[in-house]
């Protein structure tokens, strides 16, 4: 019996949004979809907690045969998906509230996210990225919601990057698969296998890197983000932060042949992105002026962080076993934490006057202290992923990994205090409704609470063990208290624009474009000059049409005329020449 | 003979039958016009679900007739033949609704409907062609058949892409002719069947065939608006939006990819043309053209001309399947034969939509349009993301077929041409849905009509929508019994498998 209310669920979980969007198109259903939007994460949740790992469901006539599937690692992943989503959605529910195009916005959340729900839960190739497909489009409209022109150009950069993504993605995808077992009805789970022994491994690896890195935000693949994630409606940046870039993680989880084969020099290439986008991220994430961008370069930085994760997987398979829950684990904190500080913008904007109060402080403030690795899901996830990197027998650099990530997390002390810094006098007296309230202390009570919840998924919680790792958590966020009230008094800020090197990008492509303006306009002038020379010689037979007799008469018969002086003189040659 | 015999040259007959009858009505009897025309449609596509329900059961439905010795009409339903009758008998039904809700109130109705049936009619004999010679008779008569449809508006424009298509078209069949009479030369009355015998012939007659092959597939290659020989196509979309749809879903420029399958797969074999050495150059045309025809696509202002470069693109997709050697390949660009066929046709209605009902032709007339139009925008976004080969809709079966087909004949670099056609489709197409959906109407529409309804005229509305439907299940049931992804592989597997 529940193998049946599990497969159910596993149908109903991506199809349940996408049922809405059909029930809205009738009339008399829209206001209530209004009302039962943030409703359809529920059954995610519910799946990721009740569902048994190893249930899956079979639709041989969708798509080459559809599974959709439950084991270890998409179950974590569902699970902070559906809270972020959950939450946001009742953060939505009430923010969204009188919005011109809230209908569209609401149409848009509920294909999105069928499309995350739909790549976790997806087991084979064709459905993963179908889902994936629907859920960066359908993102696009989220994107540029309020249509400034900010969003416009925000939206623009995010649709170009992911369409490059998607074609990367794909060629990986038919790569992997033509290696597997079953082309046409490839399996997520051969994929790694297929691609540990194909020829063009190099390829495969760099395509799926590349094609997914550009939705977790890697370094350098990072631009769209930091534009992307502020200009949407606030609890739209909340599952784009939260839920939608771990995405692009989870591709590489299922993609890559982590576990599998011994990639030392892949390992130590993506291990180096990821410390550049930790540190990098950081870096210039201090230097923006609103909260929301300052919290996009923090979950680049994170991001970078899980990129290093993934990165030491490949050095080992036997590696992988340990860092693969390290890695889940701090995917689902940070979604819970990011997601809790994106709808805090929100709270901070329409607190209703209580701005100046401490608890309201504290609350903004507590997801910041996870993510700085002090508090709830935040130490366990760090704990773990500094145990899972300080296995033996890794090349000899790995034992500055713990500093540098410490650095890291200095780095998030910063860029947190810089955020809650940015929420000051944004209030603008109102009161935000309950929904708003409601979603936003969701997600608060979730990241606190979550490493109770852990077992549940079947991850275990790891608490501090010893006097040497509690001070290794603290002394970054000490040093980050300092930093940062130096840099108040000390430091003007540093007018790095949002998006960083696309600003440089700009700059080559407006050159590029000029020089294939004139380029173009050469060609034209060529052109043109061409068409005037044919012009002018048209004419000037048109104009000889017009002679006298004789001369009408001759043109006519230059042909003959031709022919026949021919004829006369190869007779002449024939008669005289023998 | 028995009934079996008489069934394909019923299927033909049935539109033929209704072409003769539509010319002998008077120009005002158009209600019973209508209702002839969607009788015929009607009974027509349920001869042919008739006989594709028998050719899974392997029944053999043949028409033979001795025009004089060694020269035989053959009208025969084998997977492949009833596979593209079903797809234009289907797509006859919808776009006949079409034009009756896009000509209402028009002149020259009757002659307009005339030779729609007769255009369909010679679509289906060549879909049942048995022979090269049967093939080559109704491939002229759809030559002739569409030229009055093109010129139909009447306007200098229409007559001078008249002009240009009767050029280009009659230039190919001369070629083709060539080729046809060529081989009917060397090897006989030429039928179509798997593993064809040509390959049995003296090895010193090789030079030739090759020389022949170039014949056919150029003759074929102008239909199929392979580059350099496309330009028709374009200026022909002066024509109303039935026959456009029609053109480039069904009629004409799928008759000439249908001709370069049968001609690989029927008439020289696949294994024979690959020893031959030109499935290669066969796959870098499809590819060049797949690349040409997006890059001009790009640079179009009017919606119908950036549609007429996005099939000269995508047909190439069925060339491309069918110069991959491997029985997925194969199914990739059979699949695509009816696709393409779902979407494009789709899109055409949509451009007539909107030019109908808000007077826009081009695209950036387009902005709001979303708001105006749902039900239509929701189509044209559909056909759209399938063409770019999205998952789940049909173009993304094609995509992963064709893809894995060229990988298995060891071309990887088709890989490559696949991706790139698919980031310039996103190009050309993203804008424009860009506009419908997400910019603010703004300025007036050109020329609206039916304010009364939501969308526009439920004539116009029911058969986009129906198609969009299609194109929609044929990705997303792909899986499913008689999808076009089933029909594809039953013809792959009894043809070319045996």
């Amino acid at each position: 019996m529940s193998e049946v209310i599990d497969a159910f669920g596993l149908v109903t979980a991506p199809a349940l949004p996408l049922l809405m969007i059909l029930l809205w198109c009738v009339p008399g259903f829209r206001p209530r979809i209004a009302c039962w939007t943030p409703w359809a994460a529920l059954p995610a949740l519910l799946l990721a907690f009740g569902g048994e790992a190893g249930a899956f469901a079979r639709l041989d006539w969708v798509l080459f045969g559809t599974v959709l599937g439950l084991n270890e690692l998409n179950r974590v992943f569902l699970a902070f998906t559906a809270m972020v989503w959950l939450a946001a959605g009742f953060y939505a529910r009430g923010y969204m509230a009188g919005d011109a195009r809230g209908e569209s916005f609401r149409l848009l959340w509920l294909a999105t996210m069928s499309g995350n729900f739909g790549l976790i839960l997806a087991l084979d190739v064709a459905s993963f990225y179908a889902s994936f497909a629907l859920m960066t489009f359908a993102a696009y409209g989220l994107v540029i919601h309020t249509r400034s022109a900010e969003a416009l150009r925000a939206g623009r950069v995010y649709l170009v990057m992911a369409i490059g993504g998607e074609a990367l993605v794909v060629t990986g995808l038919l790569l992997a698969a033509a290696g597997g077992d079953a082309p046409l009805l490839p399996m997520l789970a051969e994929l790694p296998g297929a691609i540990a022994v194909s020829a063009q491994r190099d390829l495969i690896i760099a395509c799926l890197f590349l094609g997914f890195g550009v939705k977790a935000g890697v370094a350098l693949l990072h631009m769209w983000l930091p534009l992307a994630h502020p200009v949407a409606p606030i609890p739209a940046s909340a599952v784009l932060s939260g839920a939608m870039i771990k995405a692009g993680l989870f591709g590489w989880l299922n993609t890559l042949p982590l576990g599998v084969a011994s990639l030392p020099s892949w390992s130590l290439a993506i291990m180096i992105t990821g410390l550049i986008g930790a540190l990098g991220g950081a870096l210039i994430g201090v230097h923006q002026r609103t909260p929301k961008t300052v919290l996009a370069y923090s979950s680049i930085s994170q991001m970078g962080l899980i990129t290093v994760g993934v990165g030491a997987g490949l050095q080992a398979p036997v590696l992988w076993p340990v860092i693969a829950p390290a890695v889940a684990l701090y995917a689902l904190h940070h979604a819970l934490a990011k997601g809790a500080l994106f709808l805090g913008v929100g709270i901070a904007r329409h607190s209703g006057g209580h701005i100046g109060r401490a608890w309201l402080w504290i609350a903004l403030a507590l997801p910041g202290l996870s993510l700085a690795g002090l508090m709830g899901s935040g130490i366990a996830a760090k704990l773990t992923l500094k145990q899972a990197l300080a296995a033996s027998g890794m090349p000899a650099w790995w034992n500055h990994l713990p500093w540098l990530m410490s650095l890291a997390a200095v780095g998030t002390t910063v860029l947190v205090l810089r955020y809650l810094w940015l929420l000051r006098g944004q209030d603008q007296g109102d009161r935000a409704s309950h929904s708003v309230w409601t979603g936003w202390a969701m997600l608060l009570v979730a990241g606190s609470l979550s490493p109770f919840a852990l077992p549940a998924i079947g991850l275990e919680a790891r608490w501090i063990a010893s006097i040497s790792e509690l001070i290794g958590l603290v002394w970054p966020v000490l040093i980050g208290l300092a930093l940062a009230d130096f840099a108040r008094r000390r430091l003007r800020s540093w007018p790095i624009p949002s998006g960083d090197v696309l600003a440089w990008f700009d700059g080559a492509i407006r050159l590029g474009a000029g020089s294939l303006r004139r380029l173009s306009c050469g060609a034209r002038r060529v052109a043109s000059s061409v068409r005037r020379s044919i012009h002018d010689l048209r004419h000037l037979t048109a104009h000889r049409a017009n002679g006298t007799e004789a001369e009408r008469f001759w043109r006519r018969q230059s042909a003959l005329v031709f022919v026949a002086v021919l004829v006369a003189v190869l007779l002449a040659g024939f008669t005289f020449g023998s | 003979m028995e009934w079996r015999a008489w069934l394909p040259l019923m299927v033909v007959g049935t539109s033929l039958a209704a072409s003769v009858g539509i010319f002998l009505l008077k120009e005002e009897r158009h209600a019973l016009r209508s209702g002839f025309n969607l009788a015929a449609a009607a009974i027509k596509l349920g001869l042919v679900a008739w006989m594709a329900v028998g050719v899974l059961d392997e029944v053999h439905f043949e028409t033979r007739y001795t025009v004089v010795e060694g020269v035989s009409f053959i009208l025969r339903a084998d997977a492949l033949g009833v596979m593209f009758a079903g797809l234009s008998s289907v797509l006859w039904l919808f776009t006949t609704i079409y034009a009756i809700g896009y000509l209402e109130n028009a002149p020259n109705r009757s002659r307009f409907f005339g030779f729609f049936s007769l255009c369909v009619a010679s679509t289906v004999g060549i879909a049942l062609a048995g022979n090269l010679f049967t093939f080559f008779l109704f491939y002229e008569l759809l030559t002739l058949s569409t030229y009055p449809l093109v010129v139909h508006r009447g306007t200098d424009k229409a007559l001078r892409a008249g002009r240009v298509y009767l050029a280009y078209t009659l230039g190919g069949g001369a070629v083709l002719l060539l080729g046809v009479a060529g081989l009917h030369a060397l090897a006989g009355d030429v039928e179509f069947a798997a593993g064809a015998g040509l390959r049995t012939l003296d090895p010193a007659l090789h030079p030739a065939l090759t020389a022949l092959f170039v014949l056919l597939i150029a003759g074929l290659g102008v239909k199929a608006a392979l580059v350099p020989l496309h330009s028709w196509l374009p200026t022909a979309m002066v024509a109303p939006a039935p026959v456009s749809a029609l053109l480039h879903a069904v009629a004409v420029v799928k008759a000439g990819a249908f001709g370069i399958v049968r001609v690989v797969y029927d008439v020289y074999g696949i294994e024979f043309t690959w020893s031959l050495g030109l499935l290669d150059p066969l796959a870098l045309v499809a590819c060049a053209t797949i690349l040409y025809g997006s890059i001009r696509a790009l640079a179009q202002a009017d919606l119908k001309r950036r549609l007429a470069f996005s099939t000269v693109s995508q047909v190439s997709y069925v060339v491309l399947g069918t110069a991959l050697f491997g029985a997925v390949g194969t199914a990739g660009g059979l699949v695509h034969l009816l696709h393409q066929g779902l979407m494009k046709i789709t899109l055409f209605f949509c451009a007539g939509n909107y030019a109908e009902t808000l007077g826009v032709h081009r695209i950036d007339e387009l902005d709001g349009a979303g708001r105006r139009m749902p039900a239509t925008s929701i189509a044209f976004s559909i056909g759209a993301f399938g063409m770019i080969g999205i998952p789940p809709l049909a173009g993304f079966v094609t995509k992963w077929y064709l893809g894995i087909g060229a990988l298995e004949a060891g071309m990887g670099w088709v890989i490559g041409v696949l991706v790139a056609s698919s980031v310039l489709n996103a190009a050309y197409f993203l804008p424009v849905l860009h506009r419908i959906w997400f910019r603010a109407q703004r300025a007036p529409w050109p020329d609206e009509r039916f304010r009364m309804h939501r969308d526009t005229h439920p004539w116009l509305l029911v058969p986009t929508l129906a198609t969009a439907a299609f194109s929609v299940g044929a990705g997303l049931l792909a899986g499913m019994p008689y999808s076009p992804l089933y029909w594809a592989e039953v013809v792959v597997l009894r043809e070319y498998l045996p």
